[in-house]
């Protein structure tokens, strides 16, 4: 229990560190391919996936971990990626962003927290079972996208590393722009760890070797998978109103770890602070809380079970929920974002020609 | 050369670059937007939106914990 109990804060401290001075949101990197036509995180998404699927199945064949057949829930995965994609940008935060936000006092993501673990509880515990139970029935066992084609998964693993890089690759050769940012007052590795601004491909690539690492930690302790955040999450909503030990695994740390992590990182660079959002912000976070409970359980997943480890196993589960969970995203920046920005420009034409 | 200020203290992201762009509309070039805000993000979306476009950042200062101020100028192009 104690080696649970440590590995899993230590690997959940690291990640939270690395996504709160990195700022790698998911979210952002999805809604900003539509909202600001920007793909340079999404990139940086693909990388840590690409990181992860090469890490893990070494591991594999070096007989260190032992990979999970993830079954396809198709229905699960359409369905429940595209609401966990609305709930995300509602909430401001995909799950694990809602956990680092949380650590950095932003008080909207920890009502969107509650919501999560209280909707993912449900569904897997709880009074909504049956829903997810009726999901979980639409589904093929064999979850490989390189068995379903008798490949090799080191075939799959080249093409996606191969399109990852070349995005990359595009991305660097680009003229350096001097963005500007704010004057340092540290220097050396107090600079480097808590003030400088981090390039996304190297937090992308630090963020997959966490994801690797978590393999064979969490594995040592009888759970036999990477990172995952919904599980977790509602496994400790799920002792904390209980008081079934048996639930608090590996994954129940590293998300504790996750808010521990992040916190150290945004207290240390000056960026914590207890904010209150205005009150129709509260109510969207709790909305899109309870939304990524219910569409990540359905769907297998969140944004990391699904969205970077699903999708690092090369399972048909992950590349098939990803696409939803954008899709969902966009419908909601629209009508979260570009619609009220369309109607006030409108108002403001029309006030000038009724002036 | 006029100043515009704007305040999205506990706006979350997006919102604080959201906002930047509509109020950067309304002004003209060599006017100078101040935004405070207090969203992290904002710290790298707004100085590089503000480059993207052509517009020139003349301040840019941490002024509490967890809380910032920008200045942007807006440019010709």
């Amino acid at each position: 229990m104690v080696q649970t109990i440590l590995s899993g804060l230590i690997c959940g401290i690291l990640l939270g560190f690395v996504l709160q001075r990195g700022r790698f949101c998911i979210t952002g990197a999805f809604r900003d391919l539509y909202l600001t036509r920007e793909n340079r995180m999404f990139v940086a998404f693909l990388l840590a996936i690409s990181v992860q699927s090469v890490g893990i199945f070494l591991l594999s064949a070096a007989g260190v971990i032992q990979l999970t057949n993830v079954p396809f829930a198709w229905l699960g995965a359409i369905v429940g990626g595209f609401v966990f994609g609305v709930g995300m940008v509602c909430a401001g935060g995909c799950a694990t962003g809602t956990w680092y936000r949380a650590g950095e006092g932003l008080i909207g993501s920890w009502v969107a927290l509650f919501a999560y673990m209280a909707s993912s509880a449900m569904m897997k515990h709880g009074s909504l079972q049956p829903l997810n139970q009726f999901f979980g029935q639409y589904k093929v066992e064999q979850g490989a996208i390189y068995e379903t084609f008798g490949l090799s998964p080191w075939l799959l693993i080249l093409l996606l590393a191969g399109v990852t890089g070349y995005l990359v690759w595009r991305h660097l050769k680009q003229p350096a722009v001097r963005i500007p940012s704010l004057p340092p007052r540290r220097k050396g590795l107090a600079h480097l760890l808590f003030e400088k601004r981090w390039h996304p491909f190297v937090t992308a690539v630090l963020v997959g070797l966490i994801a690797t690492l978590a393999w064979p930690l969490s594995e040592a302790t009888g759970r036999m998978f990477g990172l995952g955040i919904t599980t977790p999450s509602a496994n400790l909503l799920g002792y904390l109103v209980t008081g079934e030990t048996k639930m608090l695994d590996w994954g129940v740390f590293l998300v504790l770890g996750i808010l521990v992590g992040s916190f150290i990182a945004a207290k240390g660079s000056r960026e914590f602070r207890w904010r209150v959002p205005s009150a129709s912000t509260m109510v969207t976070s709790f909305i899109g809380g309870l939304l990524m409970g219910f569409g990540a359980s359905i769907a297998g997943g969140c944004t990391i079970g699904n969205g970077l480890v699903n999708t690092a196993l090369l399972a048909w589960q992950g590349w098939v929920a990803m696409p939803f969970m954008l899709a969902g995203s966009w419908v909601a920046t629209y009508f979260l974002m570009v619609r009220p920005r369309q109607r006030s420009r409108q108002a403001a034409v029309e006030a000038v020609q009724g002036a | 050369m006029k100043r515009v200020h704007l305040e999205v203290i506990g706006q979350v992201c997006p919102f604080p670059l959201v906002e930047a762009e509509q109020a950067m509309k309304q002004l003209e070039p060599d006017d100078e937007l101040v935004i405070d805000f207090d969203c992290t993000q904002a710290t790298d979306s707004l100085p590089h939106w503000a480059v993207k476009n052509g517009h020139e950042v003349t301040l840019f200062e941490q002024t509490g914990d967890a809380q910032w101020r920008i200045a942007i100028r807006k440019g010709r192009a």
